[in-house]
């Protein structure tokens, strides 16, 4: 291709450099030079043809004004010479000009230029076939020129080849739409080289028009931007990351313009605050002041203080403060913020770091907490703590200790174990000191931990009691970095333990002296513990019957308790063990020479706080005596309440008399006065009258006197009740029970449910069955009688029917007994059956006898019903 | 009849029966004094006469056998005591204590009349018996002091030697002091003398042995 460009050319500027000279031989004038001269100035062009003409102007000048000044003959020469510089200068111009005015003036010289740029050229026609492609681009894509035509019978081009398969529908679509509008062209895409490997290009192509605007081709260059296109990625990614890392960067970031707005926050400081710079109300100093909002109330205006300061010193920021989440929530942050400035050393930009120390801050807190408290609970051990280092330098007393010796601790601030030594001179106890000493030394040597009781002297000069300990700390290699040590106060402990024993000891022996035997028992009534007097009475310990099959509490029972006794006394235990109740019996014990004694067993449930048993205690105690002293003593108040019995009879008989007696013993000394005025001569007829009168009145009062006596049977209505006849009867029952159990009588008692109450005198009524049941037992103890008495009561009609029977010798004549002073006993005035009628009849009822069948009698009395409740 | 010179009083609490003794004791012609109570006859002035006393057991303020003992101490006329019903252990209390008799009531015109009869007569042989007792004593407190020293030594039987000697003094002296006494007590004999010392209870304090004979 060069050949076709440069061969014509330099064969013109030969052929005009010899038709030239030729002329100029043949004419004898310079003018045939000026062929020559322009294929030259052809040939060299440029600067070259710039100096040239200059040379040529000037010369032309100069000999003009030398033909002009100088003799004729030279004067026709120079103007000769004049002439023809001139001609060579417009010749030299009007090349220049050409030169300067057509493109195709200088084709040479521009594909030189082209084909030494660092990119590939290229031309087409307006059909967009290839014109031309730079020699460099063949060479890269290592293809002919053709290669790139379009493709036979496809309306593809043969570039096609070496576009990258992905870029070339993009690529054929601008090259289409430029070539149908003349918009330039302008893609990117990746072109195959020779080896295979693709790299990016830019290509780009203007339209050439002509005169009338009609595309005439394309021309265009196609630079390699591969490195770029790589930087241009790499860029990218770097800034993706970048932006990546200062979004994840575990802290907040943030830059505030020079004057405080803030322009930027990382996505965690948004997402922190809830809210972005984005989305902040007003640009400019508001979103600084809805920063400064979310800080904590109480840092705002340290807040504010601070980054004013800086903002206005250009001084570094930094400041922890408590910032509020989008919850709400606060969070302590260490916040720092650096200016950037220009050249100048102006600000352009604060670049700040917020860093979310809020657990730290808390832990911080929590440690200080925790040291203020473990301070606070060295100070409040009720204990002496310290510690010694490895050598015995006493390191740290703590306060109490501090007080508790009252003295400077700092004298024993001595090295090795003089210190601690020092301590134990001033205040271990004269007696304990050599052990104390010795001890100490052990423990130092040997790294065994201390332990002591000893007395340590008070500030006040008092010993008292110390438990002192002291451990070793080791670290891991197994030596000793520090002892530590406790004194506990066990003076009043000790005390204590001595009053507790010696309580204990007297309990003891109070409880082994006590007159009284004493047993303990589980919560199950198995015996733990008995009293020496209860084991020497039984013979016995608490082990000694243990064996298998029987509890030792059964064993216990069966071989102590009387036969007679052994059921109820089980049954009654079982059922206060069962129940929690307190238990009291007497029964018979056998002592360990055989014979039995009564006893009195008390037992009592003691509790634990829970409100548990947890142990029975009981005492026995020997009533035998008392027992038989109180059946003979019951014999004797028997026999005295017999006694009073009929004394209270005499002493109502003496009344009755006395009543009686005193008007009598008037009517009688009335009368022998009367006697005597009649007798005496004369009569005394006056007075005689006078006594007489006396003596009527006085026997009116005797009767009186009788009537109020009869009267004292028959009770007023005023004391009656309105009484249950079971309730009287059980009492009745009750008051003879004691008699009859030892006059070994039973008493039966049968009342029928539908007996109602009845409006009684309940101690008379009482006394009524009273009467009746001891006549009863009277009665039964003539021979062969059954000892029973039965009391019945059940209701007839409108009365309550009650009857006392026995099957005792029974009554001969059923109505005279109740005559006053009808008596079949020796000792008897015969008015007890009298006054029971009376008290019957009384109340409105009727009291009689019925024999029985085949012997006894029935004592029967009737009450009315209550009118109140008679249905 | 010049009228009685003793009283009757009469203590029981039953109106009707100190009516009824006043009439009786009227009818006998006596002279009575009745009181409802033992502390109306205690405090009332009664006239220096010889007089009985009867007293119901029973009283509404103290007990009749109670007051015989308060007053058993002084001077009192003799009780006869009536009852509305005697019992044994008190009648023999009150006999023992003194009284003259128990009555229970009723009791008849002629125990009563004998009691109280019996009565008087006993207070007035006290009453004579204090009246001659009373010139004893009133004669021997007109004794000189040495003569009153005097006195015991010669009713134990001391000669006047021995007499002379226990008081230091001659016994010339002595006689005289002798017969003084015996003047002033107007004893006619030394038996005399001896008798009225007896019902002065003056002791007798020496014997007339001597008393290195005692052994």
């Amino acid at each position: 291709m060069r050949a076709v460009v440069s061969q014509p050319r330099e064969a013109n500027v030969l052929l005009a450099l010899l038709v030239g000279l030729a002329a100029c031989v043949a004419t004898g004038t310079p003018f045939g030079l000026l062929a020559p001269f322009a294929a030259l100035l052809l040939y060299a062009g440029g600067t070259a043809t710039r100096i040239v003409n200059g040379a040529l102007a000037v010369a032309a000048g100069v000999l003009a004004l030398a033909a002009g000044l100088a003799p004729p003959d030279i004067a026709h020469r120079a103007l000769d010479w004049a002439a023809f510089c001139a001609v060579a200068f417009a010749v030299g111009r009007t090349i220049a000009i050409q030169a300067g005015r057509s493109p195709l003036g200088r084709p040479a010289i521009a594909t030189r230029i082209i084909e030494a740029m660092p990119a590939h050229a290229w031309s087409a026609d307006p059909g967009g076939r290839f014109t031309y492609v730079s020699p460099n681009t063949l060479d890269y894509l290592g293809a002919p020129v053709a290669d790139l035509a379009p493709l036979p019978g496809s309306d593809e081009f043969g570039w096609r080849r070496v576009v990258h398969p992905e870029d070339y529908g993009r690529v054929i679509e601008a090259w289409r739409h430029s070539l149908a509008t003349g918009d330039p062209y302008d893609t990117e895409h990746r072109l195959r080289r020779h080896d295979g490997i693709y790299r990016w290009f830019r290509n780009a192509g203007l339209a050439e028009r002509d005169r009338e605007g009609r595309i005439v081709g394309w021309h265009g260059t196609t630079i390699d931007i591969d490195d770029q296109k790589r930087a241009e990625a790499a860029l990218v990614e770097r800034e993706r990351e970048m932006s990546r890392l200062v979004d994840l960067v575990p802290s907040h970031l943030w830059r505030l313009a020079p004057d405080g707005e803030p322009i930027f926050f990382n996505r965690r400081m948004a997402n922190f605050l809830g809210f972005d710079v984005g989305t902040m109300s007003n640009p400019g100093l508001d979103r600084l002041d809805r920063l400064a909002a979310a800080v904590h109330p109480d840092d705002q205006a340290a807040f504010r203080r601070t980054l004013g300061w800086s903002l206005h010193a250009g001084e570094p920021f930094a400041l922890r403060y408590r910032l509020r989440r989008a919850d709400g929530a606060y969070h302590w942050m260490s916040s720092r913020a650096e200016p950037l400035t220009d050249e100048g050393g102006r600000i352009v930009q604060w670049y700040g770091l917020c860093l979310d120390i809020d657990d730290q801050v808390r832990a911080q807190d929590e440690a200080r907490r925790r040291e203020r408290e473990l301070a606070q609970l060295v100070d409040m051990v009720p204990g002496l703590l310290w510690r010694l280092d490895p050598d015995g330098r006493p390191v740290f007393f703590s306060k109490r200790m501090v007080e508790y010796f009252g003295d400077d601790v700092e004298a024993f601030d001595l090295p090795g174990k003089a210190g601690v030594g020092a301590s134990a001179t001033a205040h271990v106890h004269p007696d304990d000191l050599p052990r104390v000493i010795e001890t100490l030394d052990r423990c130092l040597t040997t790294g065994e931990g201390f332990a002591l009781n000893h007395r340590l002297r008070r500030a006040d000069g008092v010993y008292r009691w110390m438990s002192v300990r002291a451990e070793p700390l080791r670290d891991e290699s197994g030596a000793i970095t520090q002892w530590y040590g406790l004194c506990h106060d066990i003076d009043d402990q000790l005390r204590i333990e001595e009053t507790l024993r010696e309580r204990e000891r007297a309990l003891w022996q109070l409880v082994e002296t006590l007159p009284a035997m004493i047993v303990c028992a589980d919560p199950a009534g198995e015996p733990v513990y008995r009293s020496e007097r209860l084991r020497t009475y039984l013979g016995f310990g608490v082990e000694t019957l243990d064996g298998a099959g029987e509890t030792r509490l059964n064993r216990t029972l069966d071989a102590a308790i009387h036969p007679d006794d052994r059921a109820a006394v089980k049954e009654h235990y079982a059922r206060c063990l069962a129940t929690g109740e307190p238990y009291l019996r007497k029964h018979r014990l056998r002592r360990f020479d055989g014979e039995y004694r009564w006893v009195e067993t008390r037992a009592a449930p003691m509790r634990g706080e829970s409100g548990d048993i947890v142990q029975w205690n009981l005492i026995c105690l020997d009533i035998d005596g008392e027992v038989r002293a109180r059946e003979e003593l019951r014999l004797a108040h028997d026999r005295l309440t017999r006694a009073s019995h009929a004394a209270s009879l005499a002493e109502l008989s003496a009344s009755i008399a006395h009543e009686v007696n005193q008007p009598l013993a008037a009517v009688v000394a009335n009368s022998h006065a009367c006697h005597r005025w009649l007798s005496a001569a004369p009569p005394n007829l006056e007075r005689a009258k006078t006594t007489a009168e006396r003596i009527i009145r006085d026997a009116n009062a005797a009767a009186d006197v009788v009537g109020r006596i009869r009267a004292l049977f028959r009770q007023s209505a005023e004391t009656r009740d309105l009484v249950a006849p079971a309730d009287v009867i059980t009492e009745a029952r009750e008051l003879m029970a004691e008699e009859a159990t030892r006059r070994r009588i039973r008493l039966l008692v049968e009342i029928a449910t539908d007996v109602p109450p009845a409006c009684v005198d309940r101690v008379q009524i009482q006394q009524v069955l009273v009467n009746l049941i001891r006549n009863g037992m009277d009665a039964v103890e003539a021979p062969k009688s059954e000892r029973a008495i039965r009391i019945e009561a059940r209701r007839m009609d409108d009365a309550i029917r009650i009857a006392v029977s026995d099957c005792g010798g029974g009554i001969l004549s059923p109505e005279k007994i109740f005559e006053p002073f009808f008596t079949t006993k020796d000792q008897g005035m015969g008015m007890g059956l009298a006054i029971c009628r009376s008290i019957v009849e009384a109340h409105g009822g009727r009291l009689w006898a019925e024999a029985n069948a085949p012997r006894g009698a029935t004592f029967v009395f009737t009450l009315p019903v209550s009118a109140a409740v008679a249905p | 009849m010049s009228g009685p010179d003793f009283i009757v009083y009469v203590v029981d609490d039953d109106m009707r029966i100190r009516e009824a003794l006043e009439e009786l004791l009227a009818s006998h012609g006596m002279r009575t004094v009745a009181f409802a109570s033992a502390g109306a006859f205690i405090e009332a002035e009664k006239p220096d006469a010889a007089a009985c006393l009867i007293l119901d057991v029973e009283l509404p303020d103290i007990n009749g056998l109670d007051l015989q003992r308060r007053i058993a101490a002084g001077e009192h006329p003799p009780i006869v005591f009536i009852t509305g019903h005697g019992d044994i252990p008190s009648s023999v209390r009150a006999i023992k204590e003194g009284a003259v008799d128990f009555l229970t009531k009723p009791f008849s015109d002629a125990d009563l009349i004998g009691a109280v009869e019996t009565a008087v007569d006993l207070d007035r042989a006290h009453r004579a018996a204090r009246a001659d007792q009373a010139a004893l004593r009133r004669r021997y407190d007109d004794l000189t002091p040495r003569e009153r020293e005097v006195l015991p030594l010669v009713v134990s039987g001391l000669l006047n030697k021995q007499a002379a000697a226990e008081l230091g003094i001659s016994e010339v002296t002595l006689q005289i002091h002798r017969r003084n006494v015996m003047s002033k007590m107007a004893a006619a004999s030394l038996a005399d003398l001896v008798r009225i010392a007896q019902r002065l209870e003056i002791p007798i304090t020496h014997s007339r042995r001597p008393s290195g004979d005692v052994s």
